[in-house]
């Protein structure tokens, strides 16, 4: 049964194969149309950027990005947005969804209550077009020398495979830029770091401890947690459970402690 | 230098630009969309050890046990360097081991056996009743930072990489293509591009560019469906140890585990559909090595497209070689200008830029070795620190 895909059949190749389903894919209409209203803009085409209204026959399973991709394919090839693994690691596909810093990946229309559906981009970063944004200051102040790997917290193991010493796994950041769209601060004050740096910072202080002089040093420094007013938008909108706001209080605490204040 | 034109912003483009800039090459990228948005971002991450095709696909196996091991060694921050197991269920299962294990051997994947008391001391989430288990170098990589370690090297060397820049047609004159149209979508305005070869390394969409010039390509997209469960279930890589099937793998990331796969052919790589049965039957194989799945909340579900090579006659996709092949189009089609890369793997990134560049090489009359081997990859981030 198919969710979407423009085709009442999937054209399939009459490959006689036995291991593999190769009967004709069935559509099973519980489609309902819905509309997203998706802020366009195309420097000195669309400029300045204004909304454009687009509906589809959506399964309510689909994601806001399956959405996209539809509309992309079967109406406007020139919509802009960032995508590429559909299921929230590489962080690309973060916009404002009704609002709020959202990926589109993971954001089931059936779980939007306001419809249309609004889509923008992130704020804070600059606009590159459509639903695209520059993404390159994300990275101004994360160090190369900080480590994307810590060790598994899935411990319940009592024993370790040969030839591995730790089980290891990415850090839960996955440098979307939700808690940097999300964040009073950074709109007001372009020296913050963010929450995002201050997050990897605290996480790189929790694996190499030895550094705490100058990671401490650079996260109590002019452009550090200093400038944090305690909103918590960037923890309410992480997408995968970083709580930047937690690590700025972490970091705030550990700076008043040695007096680097 | 000659001018080359990549026409592909996957994995595959990503490497032939790093590889092309090495050897001096004059090197331009052109991708319709965001940079990875096609299979190779969003394949479940598996980096084989080779060991899932090493009885009935040993070329890919072999080529799989090479590259992952030099992966490894060049990018390092976008791998979970945690293992795999293959796990016997049943008798059926034990009696496919010993051939397992000498097709392993044989194309120089080291393996090690274990009995079902270490495997479940491994991995406590395993079905208690399975009857033995073999390690293998498998492991998890993040399918976007791994090849945007290619991207911002090459880059940084000087190649130039347009997204949002859609070919449109390809321009041949006298049996030579000369040039293709781009579409910028963000500028909104068309544009020619001249070159001296142009690849096209579009993989499941390689069909498409093909159109473009006028030939046809043996290219066959082959989706399958992922699904993505809220909660790292285990820390290595388990597979089932029996012939390549569907939902037979389960891919640990993150806080996310990734279960896959299933198989079917299409037609049109831009009209794929998610047969939605596709979700529970995966759900449901994946279970019976790692019971826990069927309580986990689904996180995502989602397809990718393989870029299967047609092999002219009908055979059962999961048995399609994995290897991939570079298509002169000179020698095929009498059209000179362009190459098609086609089949693949995320795993074998590098090998078929090296394939490829070679063979531009000797189109260009170049005698200059391949360098990816050796030389360092830059931090993915590096990617972002130039405009």
């Amino acid at each position: 049964m198919f969710l979407f895909g423009g085709h009442a059949e999937q054209k399939i190749r009459a490959y006689p194969c036995k291991s593999v389903s190769h009967k004709k894919l069935k559509l099973t209409m519980s489609t309902k149309k819905t509309t997203f209203r998706i802020l366009r803009y195309k420097p000195g085409h669309i400029d300045p950027p204004r909304y454009q209204e687009f509906s589809i026959e959506a399964d309510p399973d689909m994601s806001v990005l399956d959405a996209l991709e539809k509309i992309r394919l079967e109406q406007d090839a020139t919509l802009m947005y960032r995508h590429s693994c559909h299921h929230s690691s590489c962080g690309t596909c973060a916009c404002k969804i009704n609002g709020t810093e959202r990926l589109a990946c993971t954001t089931k229309i059936k779980d939007l209550r306001n419809k249309p559906i609004t889509l923008m981009p992130l704020a804070g970063f600059k606009p590159i077009g459509d639903l695209v944004v520059d993404i390159s200051p994300f990275y101004d102040n994360i160090s190369e020398d900080w480590n994307y790997l810590k060790n598994s917290e899935n411990v319940k193991y009592s024993q370790m495979p040969e030839s591995i010493v730790r089980f290891k796994r990415f850090e839960n950041c996955i440098e979307c830029g939700a808690c940097i769209s999300a964040c009073l601060v950074t709109h007001k004050n372009k020296g913050f770091v963010g929450p995002a740096v201050l997050a990897a910072l605290s996480n790189e202080l929790k694996k190499s401890p030895q550094k705490s002089e100058s990671l401490l040093s650079l996260a109590g420094n002019e452009k550090g947690e200093r400038l944090c007013e305690r909103a918590i938008n960037c923890s309410r909108v992480c997408p995968t459970h970083v709580y930047p706001a937690k690590h700025i209080a972490d970091l705030r605490k550990l700076i008043e402690d040695t007096g680097l204040d | 230098m000659e001018k080359i034109v990549i026409i592909g912003g996957g994995g595959t483009g990503a490497a032939i630009a790093h590889d092309l800039v090495l050897r001096g090459f004059n090197v331009s990228l052109f991708e319709r969309g965001e940079l990875l948005s096609g299979t190779t971002g969003r394949h479940h991450g598996l980096l084989h050890s080779g060991a899932r095709y090493a009885v009935h696909d040993p070329a890919a196996a072999r080529e799989c046990i090479q590259e992952n091991r030099i992966l490894r060694h060049m990018a390092p921050q976008a791998i979970e360097q945690n293992d795999g197991l293959f796990v016997a269920l049943d008798v059926a299962d034990l009696a496919f081991k010993p051939k397992f294990l000498e097709n392993c051997r044989a194309c120089g994947i080291p393996t090690r056996e274990l009995t079902a008391k270490q495997a479940l001391a491994l991995e406590p989430e395993l079905n208690p009743s399975l009857k033995a288990a073999v390690q293998v170098p498998d492991a998890t990589m993040d399918a976007w930072r791994l090849p945007l370690h290619f991207y911002a090297t090459a880059r940084a060397n000087g190649a130039r990489i347009h997204n949002y820049s859609q070919v449109i047609d390809v321009y041949q004159a006298g049996g030579h293509v000369t040039g293709i149209r781009v579409l910028d979508h963000r500028m909104h305005r068309e544009y020619q591009v001249q070159g001296d070869l142009f690849i096209n390394a579009t993989g499941a969409w390689a069909g498409k560019i093909c159109d473009l010039a006028g030939i046809q390509l043996p290219i066959l997209p082959g989706p399958g469906v992922m699904v993505a469960l809220n909660g790292r279930l285990t820390n290595m890589v388990i597979n089932r140890l029996h012939k390549a099937d569907e939902g037979d793998i389960i891919v640990p990331q993150r806080n996310l585990t990734l279960l896959g796969t299933s198989i079917w052919l299409a037609d049109d790589p831009d009209a794929i559909g998610l047969p939605r049965d596709h979700e529970s039957k995966i759900i449901n194989l994946c279970a019976k090595l790692v019971p826990v799945v069927k309580k986990t909340k689904v996180h995502s579900t989602w397809h990718a497209i393989r870029p299967l090579i047609a092999q002219g006659k009908a055979v059962n996709p999961q048995e399609i070689s994995r290897d991939f092949d570079c298509y002169d189009h000179k020698q095929r089609d009498n059209l000179d200008g362009l190459i098609s890369v086609i089949g693949g793997k995320a795993t074998t990134l590098r090998l078929m830029a090296e394939k490829t560049a070679d063979l531009i090489c000797r189109k260009t009359g170049r005698n200059i070795a391949c360098k990816t081997k050796t030389e360092k990859l830059l931090h993915y981030r590096h990617f972002y620190k130039q405009k």
